[in-house]
Order: C-alpha cells, then structure tokens, then sequence
C-alpha cells in the first residue's frame, strides 16, 4: 500500500517536472528578455512578430554568457543550411534603445558572419536567419553586461 | 576624411575549393546617439548604414549596421574561394563619408 502510494506520488512529480520543464522550453525565458521591445524592432524591420520566429538548432549563435565590456560584444552567426537557401541574417538585442544590431544580406557567400556590437544592458541576443522560402529561423543567447554599451 | 578600411584573407592565400574568412575593419567611432558628453549633452548618432562587399563587381554581401555596432567594428564573411578576383569594400556613414577599398584574393 505504501509502496504504490509512493508510486503515485513519483509519478505525480515525474509528471509535474515534466510539465514545468515544457514550460520552460516553450517560451524560452531568458535572463532580461524584453519582448515588447524587441517586437517593435521585428515589426519595423521585418513586418513580422515574435511568433512567426521558428526556434532552430541549425542557426548557431556564439556570443558570451558574461561580457567584458557592453560596448565591445563579439558575435559569431553560422548556419547549417546550404548557401543558396539563406537570404539575410538580422540580430536583435532586446534591451536596446533601437533593438536592431545589424542586417546582412548574403549573395554568394557561406552563411556566416562575424562582427562585435553594443548591448545596452544585460538582454537577449537573437540571431535571425531569414530564407529563400520566407521563414526565420531564431537562435537566442543572454548576455549578461555590468558596464553598458550605449550611455 | 575618408573612411580608412583594412581587409584581410585568412588563410592569406587559399586553396582552390578551401574556405576563406573575409575580414574587414572599419576605422570609425560608431557614435549609438545615445551618449552623452561631459556636460551632458547628446553626441549626435554617426555610424556606418552600410557596407558593400563586391567580387570582381558583383555584390556578394551587403551589411546595414544599426547604432548597436562597435566602435572600430570588425565584417567577417566565409565564402568558398573557388577562383581569384578583386574585392572591393565600399561604405556610407550617417554624415555621408564614404570609405574604399581594393584587396585581391589570390590563390595558392
């Protein structure tokens, strides 16, 4: 009796995490995410909204966890897709006063692309690869900032 | 004064067929127009809108940075180098100063 109560009670939890872990996947909660902010800049550069954004794992974003300096954050964007497929990269951060970083439009080079930016504060960097076939494929990484890029 | 552009291969001399990393550096303040002097006035904004990336006069890259682009910014492409040709780096900021330059690509 005792045993299967446990039982229960372990599925219960199992289920619970599971749940909570869901949860936690789906909307992606990020440390200072500000998605007011960055729907503005999406809606003015891409006249789309965070929801059209597919979450892909073949987009790669390196950037650092924590940053030196705000004004000086390397960012490296690659995509595993082949060269032909890939329209534009965007990058966003969440936090600036004007989200958008950069737009490149790619036309006979690999998908990828290097540079350093500005990150106002501790936010969210998005890289956004948008195809041929008119879908944006999003990676997302915060970046944690204690002397801020843009004041 | 001319915008000043350094463009740089690596590796400096591919092989056929090999990846090439293209890197470009901007000599420029990128100034986001959200900071402040000492006295506490607005520097007005001044930042590249766009850089071309041209092979043999042909657009293959083209970047529009935002304010939120580094002081002295570094472009880096990869692209396949299949072929030698010329690469040509052109550039607008906000004030209208353009900056050019010539890099050819060689093969091994």
């Amino acid at each position: 009796m005792k045993a299967s109560a446990g039982a229960v009670a372990g599925t219960m939890l199992a289920n619970q995490l599971t749940s909570a872990l869901a949860q936690t996947q789906a909307p992606a909660a990020l440390e200072g995410q500000d998605l007011a902010n960055l729907e503005k800049g999406l809606q003015q550069v891409l006249g789309k909204g965070f929801k059209d954004m597919t979450v892909s794992q073949q987009v790669k974003l390196v950037a650092p966890t924590i940053a030196e300096s705000g004004a000086n954050v390397p960012v490296e964007i690659e995509a595993s897709l082949p060269a032909d497929q890939v329209k534009a990269i965007h990058c966003f951060s969440d936090k600036n006063a004007n989200p958008l970083l950069f737009t490149v439009i790619l036309n006979g080079v690999l998908p990828y692309y290097a540079t350093r930016v500005r990150v106002a504060e501790t936010a969210p960097v998005r890289a956004i690869v948008e195809t041929k076939d008119g879908k944006f494929l999003m990676a997302s990484q915060s970046v944690r900032v204690t002397v801020g890029g843009c004041g | 004064m001319p915008i000043n552009l350094l463009v740089r291969f690596s590796p400096a001399k591919p092989k056929a067929g090999e990846e090439v990393r293209i890197q470009i550096v901007a000599q420029h303040a990128m100034e986001p127009g959200t900071r402040r002097d000492a006295s506490g006035k607005v520097i007005p904004a001044d930042h590249i809108t766009e850089l071309n990336v041209l092979m043999d006069n042909q657009l293959i890259a083209q970047v529009k940075p935002g304010p939120g682009t580094s002081a002295n910014p570094l472009f880096a492409f990869k692209m396949k180098a299949s072929k030698a040709g010329q690469i040509k780096v052109t550039c607008k900021d906000l004030t209208g100063q353009t900056g050019e330059k010539t890099a050819d690509l060689t093969l091994a």
